[in-house]
């Protein structure tokens, strides 16, 4: 029995179709990378799972119950946190509050488990210490996109979908993102992990799969999508080290 | 490719269909609403209602462009309208002046006050200009209340004189009504036209995205200022209008709850449109007279046809329409990439590699945090400069200082022998820098191809042909980024990368000498991104300096000739890409060590 099961989802912005009859499945504890090029319906795919978007007909089904018409804040309750690309951190909020507000899912959470948490969310993210106490809207982009997944982390979620977590990050944080996701997936978190950096995303999934115009074209293992020709021209590249 | 239409002519064509389909919807409506007064005997009552709504729609059409097209409020319309309606009731019945210099001395007077209230209280917008514009709108109904001797106080004028044309007076109602009807559809085409003009698109730029839209050349402040000017122009003639029209005006007529009435009709019509506004202006004059047979309860059942519609239209009842008929006929794509070639790539690279920016201790602190500290470099004509340092480390607000929108602490900027510190950014853009953004920003209610075109019209930026070469010149824009076939699109509907390119665009149809780009990689896959190198390096054979912020090391080896590393706001390293990414405190501070095993 999958963890989260989508069969033949079409969504649908106006008449242009983001997703045309997307299937696939999710096993507990996984980590499954989504990768596609720019418009092939990743972002849309994590939307229609979070419940921002209705989709136009097919089911989704997360631990055996449909998710439809469920909206947003129930979704967040059965355990998925979405962590969209984008940021959107609070910027009249400190750092402090923006983390903690991701725990607003567990009712009746005591005190002092959010505070281990959070504690937890600084020592992940110890550039972000110093600022606990600024406004969102002061940071640079790179650390709002760290108080953005340390949110996510927050509702301690059965499912982590990430869309793009090293967008804007420098390279030592997009090592220690990684390793954080790593991490989560290792405590029995399902992670689902949008992300451009196929390398990155190929390293630590156990399994990948590859959209084109909302459509699903390949998927497999890591080892099955480093081999196959297209996937490797569109998404992976030669390695590039000293050439050019 | 054979003999499909290059996109430059089909989006040339959608636009003259566009204009065709106008102008004859047009030309019905008005012969229509001219032949009716005239061939219908209409009773007192009816010519009333009429004129009220149309000299009424001349003010809100003052509204669709100081809101729908510049975002900018206005709540005291009523007083720009009263000054023309006393302008003439006064230069008529107490100085026996003409009708027509009354009336052009009014709208110059609504004019003067207009650009004043704007000139002072424009660089601050938002509440406070809704603030302002209140205490205007209540000192004007004081002083027409109060100053009796002038303005004949609470009892009013009487005894308002109607033109005469070519020495015919228009003294028949029926005739006046056509002279208003008429007035009506000419201010309306222009208000129509100005939307489609330069200054229409700088506008709604500056509603959009006023940061943005003063990158790539705008003057905001003025832009506003000229938009608030005209909205008052507007209330001034229509004014004007009004008082010939009904030979009697009070001080009463002109209060703040006018103001608000005309700020309802705007968007209750649409505040995007003049369409709008004539629909908004003739349905809140006609319900509440239609309804009158409702006795007692009409004005509620008024007052809850107004909020169900705004409930359920919140754009209004015209841009409910137009969002309509996009959902029915989605825009077609562009057929056929191929677009003309971008006039800057038919630019030849000058000859050497002479300093083009020089920054000298620049420095910018947020109170006590030094988020840039005394940095100094030098980037060179014809190279790829890359600013790269751990999150935080000042990189967006040293582009920020140097696009302008940030003034600096200290240190000084030249940019081709020129000191650039103290200049806006809509002055740098005219001194030919370009930029884009982290965080996309956009101008999102515009169509991707109006979004470059902004970009095309900045001043320096001479294109032949007018607006048709700049359209041209935004579509080949597109085409270098390969998205010419989105180009009638709305932005909004696009992907994350794709935006990115469309800000790439914007920035080049500006044909800038150099481009800033915070990370214009993120969001863009391998294959994209090495799109993206290729892109990059066509531009600097072509004489463009391109100065890059990113955190894809595989994209900055390739590009950069020459890196600056910041970290806590200092220079920490800076030279040749071989030996920065070598340095131990470079690697330390932001590489870490799998960093070239580990980035791809």
């Amino acid at each position: 029995m999958p963890l989260l099961e989508l069969d033949s989802v079409v969504v649908a912005y106006g008449k242009v179709e983001a997703l045309r009859g997307l299937t696939l499945q999710v096993e507990e504890g996984e980590i499954i990378a989504l990768l596609g090029s720019n418009g092939a319906g990743k972002s849309t795919t994590l939307r229609s799972i979070s419940g921002l978007v209705e989709p136009r007909s097919g089911t989704l089904r997360f631990a055996d119950r449909a998710l439809a018409r469920l909206g947003p804040e129930s979704i967040v309750r059965l355990g998925i946190a979405h962590v969209p690309e984008g940021r959107r951190v609070f910027p009249g909020l400190t750092v402090r509050e923006n983390i903690v507000l991701g725990a607003s899912n567990r009712r009746r959470a005591p005190k002092a488990e959010v505070a281990a948490d959070l504690e937890r969310m600084f020592a992940t993210f110890p550039e972000l210490r110093p600022f606990a106490d600024a406004l969102g809207w002061t940071l640079s982009g790179g650390q709002q996109q760290m108080v953005a997944i340390a949110r996510g982390l927050m509702s301690r979620p059965r499912l982590l979908m990430l869309d793009e977590p090293s967008l804007g990050l420098a390279p030592l944080i997009v090592q220690q993102v990684f390793r954080v996701i790593a991490d989560i997936r290792a405590n029995g978190t399902t992670v689902l992990l949008v992300e451009q950096n196929a390398h990155m995303a190929l390293s630590i999934a156990d399994r990948g799969y590859v959209l084109e115009t909302g459509r699903l074209v390949v998927q497999g293992k890591p080892a099955e999508l480093w081999n196959n020709e297209d996937v490797r021209a569109a998404y992976l590249g030669g390695r590039v080290t000293s050439a050019a | 490719m054979s003999g499909a239409p290059a996109p430059a002519t089909v989006v040339a064509t959608l636009a003259a269909r566009r204009e065709r389909r106008g102008w004859i919807l047009f030309a019905i409506a008005a012969i229509a609403t001219l032949a009716l007064p005239l061939a219908v005997p209409l009773q007192a009552y009816h010519l009333n209602i009429l004129m009220q709504a149309s000299t009424y729609a001349i003010a809100v059409f003052g509204l669709t462009i100081v809101l729908g097209y510049a975002g900018q409020i206005n709540l005291a319309q009523a007083a720009f309208f009263g000054i023309g309606a006393y302008s003439v009731a006064l230069g008529t019945a107490t100085y026996a002046m003409s009708f027509w210099v009354a009336l052009a001395i009014g709208t110059a007077v609504a004019a003067v006050a207009g650009a004043a209230l704007g000139l002072t209280s424009l660089r601050l917008g938002g509440h406070y200009l809704a603030m302002v514009t209140i205490s205007f709108q209540t000192i004007l109904s004081l002083v027409l209340a109060n100053w009796v001797s002038f303005t004949r106080g609470p009892d009013g004028v009487t005894g308002i004189q109607r033109p005469s044309i070519l020495g015919h007076p228009i003294a028949d109602s029926s005739h006046y009504l056509v002279l208003c009807i008429v007035a009506l559809y000419i201010v309306g085409y222009l208000v129509w036209r100005l939307g489609h003009s330069r200054l229409g698109r700088s506008m709604q730029a500056v509603r959009d995205n006023e940061l943005a839209a003063g990158v790539v050349g705008v003057n905001a402040y003025a832009t506003k200022v000229i938009a608030f000017t005209l909205s008052a122009v507007l209330g001034g003639f229509g004014g004007g209008l009004f008082a010939g029209g009904f030979a009697y005006v009070s001080p009463d007529q002109f209060s703040f709850n006018e103001s608000v009435v005309f700020l309802t009709m705007a968007l209750l019509g649409g505040v995007r449109s003049p369409f709008g506004a004539a629909l908004g202006t003739a349905l809140l004059i006609l319900l509440p007279e239609s309804l009158r047979f409702l006795k007692a309860v009409y004005l509620a059942v008024y007052g809850c046809a107004v909020i169900l519609i705004m409930v359920f239209m919140p754009e209004g009842i015209w841009g409910w329409f137009s969002a309509l008929k996009r959902r029915l006929r989605p825009v077609q794509p562009v057929v056929n990439d191929a677009a003309p070639p971008l006039p800057l790539t038919s630019r030849t690279a000058q000859a050497g590699d002479a300093v083009l920016l020089e920054v000298k201790t620049l420095s910018k602190h947020f109170g006590g945090l030094k988020a840039v500290d005394q940095v100094s470099f030098t980037v060179r004509a014809n190279t790829v400069h890359a600013l790269i340092g751990p999150n935080g480390s000042g990189k967006t607000t040293l582009l920020n200082v140097l696009s302008g929108i940030y003034v600096p602490t200290g240190g000084e900027m030249i940019f081709e022998h020129r000191p650039i510190t103290r200049l806006k950014p809509h002055e740098r853009a005219a001194n030919g820098i370009g930029r884009t953004f982290q965080n996309i920003r956009l101008f999102t209610a515009m169509s991707v191809i109006d979004n470059v075109i902004v970009g095309a019209q900045r001043h320096g930026n001479e294109v032949e042909g007018g607006d048709a070469g700049r359209r041209d010149l935004a579509l080949a824009a597109l085409g270098f980024v390969g998205l010419a076939s989105r180009a009638l699109d709305s932005v909004q509907g696009l992907s994350y990368g794709h935006q990115r390119l469309v800000e790439i665009a914007r920035a080049l149809a500006g044909n800038p000498r150099m481009l800033l780009l915070d990370e214009p990689g993120a969001g863009l896959n391998h294959h994209e991104k090495q799109e993206l190198v290729g892109l990059l390096k066509r531009l600097r054979g072509h004489g463009l300096t391109i100065f890059i912020i990113d955190h894809d090391m595989n994209l900055v080896e390739q590009l950069a000739d020459h890196i600056t590393v910041l970290n806590f706001g200092r220079r920490i390293a800076d030279g040749a890409p071989a030996e920065v990414l070598r340095h131990p405190e470079v690697i330390k501070a932001y590489l870490g060590e799998e960093a070239h095993r580990a980035v791809a």
